[in-house]
């Protein structure tokens, strides 16, 4: 099960003067699921637009499958969903995924076959005979996520599924995804750390066109996690100067102050917890919560990406 | 060949959807058939508007019915011609400023079958409706006007197809590049300077394929030479724009707003 599925190497794109995507190289295991994880800019849809072929790297090795699988011999093994997907809006629901199924090489039956079984998949049968032009927005990208896997692909790559769906949109597209899991392998991108971590084993994430991190999730977790203490206050002169002053702790690694609170990276729980109880006690701090925890992909997200 | 026919389908299939398939043969037929009938009704159509004396009407003579055909193609050269670039504009522009390009272009290993069959759809249409619209023309014309010789309307038809079908096709890479107006309002200007310069430079310049609407003209009312020059460059245009606009539409197959 750990066979590669693909493999890029240094891929670079340079547009004029501008590089969105400096020299990335990764590898997907054939039946993961990746999230490809980064803020807006980060050249998410570059890599993903290169990897399905529609634009040419400007350095780099592509590599599908173990051998030298070159992207054209691959076009018809993998799913593609963009950001903004454009139906002819002329074709109803049904019409579409059979004209893409046949394009990627299905015979006329066998895409007819496909399209039912996707659409029915999707959830979107009732509304199969109708021209794309009256779908919404969620049965557009439930349509597009048909698209990408009418042709029984290996690989689906996905461009920001789900950043423009409504929560119940979102849900059913989750679910769908989490359905996948082991029958293809799925590469998606994303801005919400929080999609990632609901379906995928692997998170690639990216920052100014470059790999900041990658690793399965649980890895990360557990290389992330560090001691921190959530504390609030009461709003009083006392407890601001208070919390100003808590940077000068010899256990204190990080600090964020709030307006009536601070979040603290501590080197060691116990010592910081007994030390800053006693303070407060002390002191006579006019305390709202005083929480224990450990930080979370979402913090190690935040600092890299506002780096 | 058989993304070429999935391809095909899909084209005439978004024409007759979007109505091309009626207005466009519909405007060939109505120019077609309007030329003889009003040159038929000229001199009544004189007298009933009152400020022409009958003696000055009834010097009015009918041409004769080639010289009638000539006059229904140069109605196809105007209007005609305007109606397909319009119509043809957006094949490849629309597709690149909608992005549905993008999804195909995933899905396909050459651009080549892609364009040939956009290109193949806009010649069915051009074709029928040009024929559809020659055809209403010679009827009426042999009807109230006189015989006609069938074979010259046919071969000079054939030329005019040829001279509709270049221009129309280059839309296509030049689509490629540009947005769907400017697409077609440079296929129109290059065909105008073409025709322009082939009316003034008649000796030079054999090949040119502007020609072609005026050989066509001259070949229905019996007096055109036989050169076959400017259907080869014409041909040679048309594999040309194909090649040229699915590569470009390799390289850039979104347009840079979207």
């Amino acid at each position: 099960m750990t066979e590669k599925l693909l493999s890029i190497h240094e891929l670079t794109k340079s547009i004029g003067s501008i590089m969105p995507v400096k020299g990335i190289s990764f590898e997907l295991k054939r039946g993961g699921c990746t999230a490809l994880l980064g803020p807006n800019g980060a050249g998410k849809t570059t890599t993903l637009r290169m990897l399905a072929g529609l634009i040419p790297p400007t350095r780099g090795e592509i590599r599908y499958g173990s051998g030298d699988g070159h992207t054209d011999s691959w076009r018809h093994r993998i799913g593609y969903l963009p950001q903004y997907p454009k139906f002819y809006s002329w074709m109803s629901g049904m019409e579409y995924l059979s004209f893409s199924a046949k394009l990627s090489g299905l015979s006329g039956k066998e895409a007819l076959r496909r399209s039912r079984e996707v659409i029915e998949m999707v959830g979107l049968q009732q509304a199969a005979k109708r021209r794309i032009s009256g779908y919404s927005g969620g049965m557009k990208q439930r349509l597009g996520i048909a698209q990408a896997l009418v042709h029984e692909p290996e690989l689906i790559m996905l461009d920001e599924p789900v950043s423009a769906l409504d929560p119940i949109g979102r849900r059913e597209v989750m679910d769908l995804l989490d359905r996948l899991r082991g029958e293809v392998t799925v590469l998606f991108s994303t801005h919400v750390l929080h999609d990632a971590e609901e379906i995928c084993d692997d998170m690639i994430l990216m920052v100014d066109g470059e790999i900041a991190e990658k690793g399965a999730l649980s890895e990360l977790r557990t290389k992330y996690r560090q001691p921190v203490l959530s504390i609030d206050v009461e709003p009083g002169e006392r407890e601001v100067a208070w919390l100003d002053s808590l940077a000068n702790r010899p256990y204190v690694q990080e600090i964020e102050l709030g307006k009536r609170g601070a979040k603290l990276m501590v080197t060691d729980m116990e010592v910081a917890r007994a030390a800053l109880i006693q303070e407060l006690a002390d002191g006579g701090i006019e305390l709202l919560r005083f929480e224990a925890g450990t930080s979370t992909l979402e913090d190690m997200f935040m600092k890299v990406v506002g780096s | 060949m058989k993304p070429f026919w999935i391809y095909y389908q899909k084209e005439m299939l978004e024409s007759g959807r979007t109505y091309k398939w009626i207005w466009v043969p519909a405007v060939f037929l109505l120019l077609g058939i309007m030329q003889p009938v009003s040159t038929y009704y000229l001199p009544e159509i004189l007298t009933m508007a009152g400020e022409v004396p009958p003696e000055a009407a009834a010097l009015f003579t009918v041409p004769s019915a080639e010289s009638v055909m000539a006059s229904a193609l140069s109605q196809f050269s105007v209007i005609g011609l305007l109606v397909l670039v319009l119509a043809g504009m957006n094949t490849v522009a629309g597709e690149r400023a909608t992005g549905t390009a993008e999804l195909v272009l995933a899905r396909s290993v050459s651009t080549i079958p892609m364009m040939a069959a956009k290109w193949a759809a806009m010649m069915t249409l051009v074709a029928a409706s040009f024929a559809l619209g020659l055809g209403g023309a010679a009827y009426y014309t042999h009807l109230l006007i006189g015989p006609l010789e069938w074979g010259a309307v046919a071969s000079g038809g054939g030329l005019y197809v040829v001279w509709l079908a270049w221009i129309v096709t280059l839309a296509l890479p030049l689509g490629a590049v540009l947005r769907g107006p400017a697409a077609a309002f440079i296929s129109l200007a290059v065909a105008g300077a073409l025709s322009l310069l082939s009316g003034l430079l008649p000796s030079r310049l054999q090949w040119n394929p502007g020609r072609l609407s005026s050989m066509a003209a001259e070949r229905i009312v019996g007096e055109g030479s036989s050169v076959w020059s400017p259907i080869i460059v014409a041909i040679l245009l048309m594999v040309l724009s194909i090649i040229v606009a699915a590569r470009l539409l390799r390289r850039s197959p979104l347009s840079p707003q979207s």
